[in-house]
């Protein structure tokens, strides 16, 4: 299982990582790393719904959000730390299932556009909702992770966390995918029919893959609150959704590599592309019709294919 | 609450506009696009371009304005329909709403945040009976609404291209393999798509004002509709239309103003989980 | 040693709009045989596969899968009764490795409780270990236990059927279905098909072929069921069934119709 993890290229990858502090200690740089990460972990969560269960998912932001106002509102209230982790899972498996159970069966369009509706919801509950959630200005001062009164401080401490977390993250993705649950997904994405006859429940398996999917965006949440400490309905919006789509879409669907690719890349693109103003968006929208025109596997797919093949991160 | 019903009445016109130009491209081609919200922005925006920065007649400005959304169409079917040919409709979703992001922000650039109003092309004092009034622009938006709906059922059922186009509906295949002219039929689509949803955004302008953000949620609501009415279903649209306009209002009027645009996605969902064709039932069925 | 049959099916019927696809089928398989449906295009044939493996319901009739009824049972369900198949237009898992598309099926009655799966414990990986010794036995009897790590994508049309065969296998079925399965297949490859038919036979597995060509099924079968226009117009063993004059004009009747 973990055979593939140990080839060389992730491991360079890992040092490489880790090192990154040793480079630059420009908090910004840092803060946005850390955003990076952990809009990765969000998108390894969409992975396991859209990129091999096949199930188009246009609500992840709305569990990242969940996330996040779950952890701060519980720590702004004065509840230890340690239990945000727990309340943002318990929250966000409710919401999908809620979601997920009247529409497992809806179609592309209608699978779409109800997940869009979903994310639209939550977005108005929390934006009318101003008393707890503070409304369009977010909530401020959110506190940090402290386990007994121990917690990071500084971006460098939150990074190591973070990747920490992220690599946890991507060890239980290709886990999950080397086992029946991962490759029930890929079949039921490749010809849902095939796998029924082949035994698998592909309604269950289909929900399953939402769940851990808003599992993985709502821990991302919750670390997102505790790391970063402001958060406004804006980071979690339906135009996030779609962004988070393509993170997926361009680095490519399936791949856990394409997952932290795309993630990283298009978190760091609109920063470094800031001189673009308004013109960034309208390259990114025409750069990502772009992408799925040519290479709709995603860049992951122009790599050196045997290599990631038989290294087996899909 | 009459006025309600009024008023419902006149924004759920408007909806099933947009849901018209949405199910004339979906019927051609069997793509939602998701942008058409965007495009409908396009519309109100050339629209005040003409006739509020150059002061051109409003009949002109209308005229233009169609003229343009038809080009646009066309352009929009090049860069979205022909490179997605055969592509799983997931990938021609995420595309059509990369262009409506694309359009969006076009439209940021050259026409700036800031609302702007453009004026309705009828003028006059309002009607009044009944406790009611009807204000001269919405007794066009009903008007307007008429005579698409006359001039689609001519079109398709009495003319020769009209014919064509629904035969290219039913079966693009066969239809190319009988020499229906299949590219033209699917252009004209797109262009009387985008001039449907272009004249919805001349017809809403002078109600709540345009400006380039506004195209999300209204593009949604007219998917709504579409779902609501059944999707490819004509009939439907416009009565699914009317429904959430006047669901819509009444919602606000009631209930919260805040949720606007909520009740719209709830009424969707509580159509699909009860009936998961749509109401009045899909023309397309799926084969195992 | 039952007598009781692998299926039994009475009355399916199934309608698409005014169009009757089937009409009133009875249908009895025995245990062990190899038993072949046959019909000129259109009898209705792989709709009676989809009524038989869940694919597509039946509107009415009883089916009886080992005993249990699988009326209106999904799919799924109807697969762990020991009920396996095929597919006319083949259906393979192309984003995942030869082996795996097998494991999907091997896994058929191993449910795996998701939390066996995250813990990684002992129970999950016995059950890996399980489904990888059935998938490779599958895939060595169909003879492409060289190609376990490639990709389905890589191997030649006949091999893709034999890879559905191969999964079919591994889900330790009592009947398979087979729609088609010599569709596109030159004389060679249609060799090595019979033969592993032949082959699943001996491992005690019910047959149930679904063909166009009939020259090719009558060599294997034990018996053979004939359907036009939705009904079954004879059955019995291929002998039988080839002298049958209702069978001749089903098939003639139809070449002179088209030609």
């Amino acid at each position: 299982m973990s055979s593939a993890l140990k080839r060389w290229p992730v491991v360079a990858a890992s040092l490489a990582a880790l090192a990154i502090p040793l480079i630059t200690q420009d908090s910004y740089v840092i803060q946005l790393l850390n955003i990076a990460i952990l809009n990765t972990i969000v998108v390894l969560g969409l992975n396991f719904v859209t990129g091999w269960a096949g199930q188009i998912n246009f609500g992840q932001a709305a569990f990242y959000g969940l996330g996040a106002y779950t952890t701060a509102i519980a720590t702004k209230s004065g509840l230890p730390w340690i239990t945000t982790p727990f309340l943002s899972a318990i929250v966000v498996i409710a919401a999908s299932l809620a979601l997920g159970l009247p529409t497992m069966r809806l179609r592309t369009y209608y699978l779409a556009m109800t997940t869009i509706g979903f994310g639209e919801i939550i977005r108005l509950i929390i934006v009318h909702w101003e008393p707890v959630t503070g409304g369009t200005s977010g909530l401020r001062a959110i506190p940090g992770i402290s386990i007994f009164g121990i917690g990071p401080e500084g971006q460098i401490q939150h990074y190591y966390i973070l990747v920490i977390a992220l690599a946890l993250a991507i060890l239980i993705a290709a886990h999950i995918r080397r086992s029946v649950l991962g490759r029930a997904m890929i079949a039921t994405r490749d010809s849902e029919i095939a796998a029924e006859q082949s035994g698998v429940d592909t309604t269950r398996t289909k929900l399953a893959a939402f769940m851990i999917g808003a599992t993985y965006a709502g821990l991302a949440g919750c670390l997102y609150a505790s790391s970063i400490r402001f958060i406004s309905p804006d980071s979690f919006s339906g135009t996030q959704a779609i962004l988070l789509m393509t993170m997926l879409i361009v680095g490519g669907m399936g791949s856990i590599v394409g997952c932290v690719f795309g993630a990283v890349a298009l978190t760091i693109l609109p920063e470094a592309l800031r001189f673009l103003g308004q013109w960034y968006l309208v390259l990114y929208g025409l750069g990502v019709i772009a992408v799925i025109v040519l290479a709709p596997g995603g860049l992951a797919s122009l790599g050196p294919r045997l290599q990631w093949r038989q290294a087996g991160v899909r | 609450m009459g006025q309600l019903v009024v008023n419902g009445l006149a924004l759920g016109s408007i909806y099933a506009l947009v849901a018209l130009g949405l199910l004339l491209i979906f019927n051609t081609v069997q793509i939602v696009n998701f942008a058409q919200g965007q495009l409908l922005m396009l519309g109100a925006f050339i629209g005040i371009s003409c006739a509020v920065t150059h002061e051109l007649p409003m009949a002109a400005s209308w005229a233009i304005t169609m003229v343009a959304m038809a080009l646009v169409g066309v352009v929009f079917m090049t860069l979205v329909y022909f490179p997605l040919r055969g592509r799983p409709a997931f990938l021609v979703i995420l595309t059509t709403i990369a262009m409506g992001i694309v359009l969006e922000n076009l439209a940021l650039i050259i026409w700036g945040p800031l609302p702007v109003s453009l004026p309705s092309p009828v003028s006059g004092p309002p009607l009044r009976f009944a406790g009611v009034v009807i204000s001269m622009h919405q007794l066009f938006i009903f008007a307007t609404l008429a005579v698409i709906l006359v001039l689609q059922f001519l079109f398709l059922t009495r003319t020769r291209f009209g014919i064509l186009m629904q035969a290219t509906a039913q079966d693009l295949h066969t239809a190319r393999l009988v020499g229906i002219p299949v590219n033209r039929t699917i252009a004209v689509a797109f262009a009387l798509g985008t001039v449907l949803s272009g004249i919805a955004g001349l017809l809403v302008a002078p109600i709540f004002l345009a400006e380039p953000t506004m195209g999300g949620s209204l593009g949604l609501k007219g998917f709504v509709v579409s779902v609501i009415g059944g999707f490819g279903n004509l009939p439907g649209a416009v009565i699914g239309g009317l429904f959430l306009g006047l669901v819509e209002t009444f919602g606000a009027r009631y209930i919260s103003s805040n949720f606007r645009d909520a009740y719209a996605f709830i009424v969707m969902i509580t159509v699909l989980i009860a009936w998961p064709r749509g109401l009045f039932g899909e023309k397309s069925s799926e084969k195992v | 040693m039952t007598s009781e049959p692998i299926i039994t099916a009475r009355g399916v019927t199934r309608r698409f709009g005014g169009l009757v696809a089937l009409d009133s089928v009875d249908l009895d398989v025995p245990k062990g045989i190899v038993h072949a449906i046959i019909g000129p295009n259109g009898s209705g044939k792989t709709t009676l596969l989809n009524a038989l493996s869940g694919a597509s319901h039946a509107d009415a009739g009883s089916i009886r899968i080992a005993g249990e009824e699988i009326f209106r049972l999904k799919p799924h369900r109807i697969a762990r009764l020991g009920l396996a198949r095929t597919f006319q237009n083949i259906r393979i898992f192309d984003n995942l490795s030869v082996l795996e598309n097998v494991k999907v099926a091997a896994a058929c009655n191993k449910p795996t409780p998701f939390f066996d799966i995250l813990a990684a414990n002992a129970r999950h990986k016995q059950n890996e270990t399980g489904i990888d010794s059935t998938a490779r036995d599958a895939l060595e009897t169909v003879g492409l236990a060289g190609r376990a790590d490639d990709q389905p994508s890589q191997l030649p049309y006949a091999q893709r059927r034999l890879l559905e065969i191969a999964r079919a296998l591994a889900s330790k079925p009592s009947v398979i279905l087979l729609d088609e399965p010599a569709a596109g297949m030159n004389m060679t490859e249609s060799m090595t098909l019979l033969d592993t038919i032949a082959k699943l036979k001996s491992h005690g597995i019910t047959i149930l072929l679904v063909e166009h060509n009939v020259r090719l099924v009558m060599g294997i079968s034990d018996r053979v069921a004939v359907l036009d226009f939705g009904k079954k117009i004879a059955e019995g063993t291929p002998s039988e069934v080839q002298r049958n004059p209702l069978v001749i004009e089903a098939y003639l009747g139809r070449r002179h119709r088209h030609a």
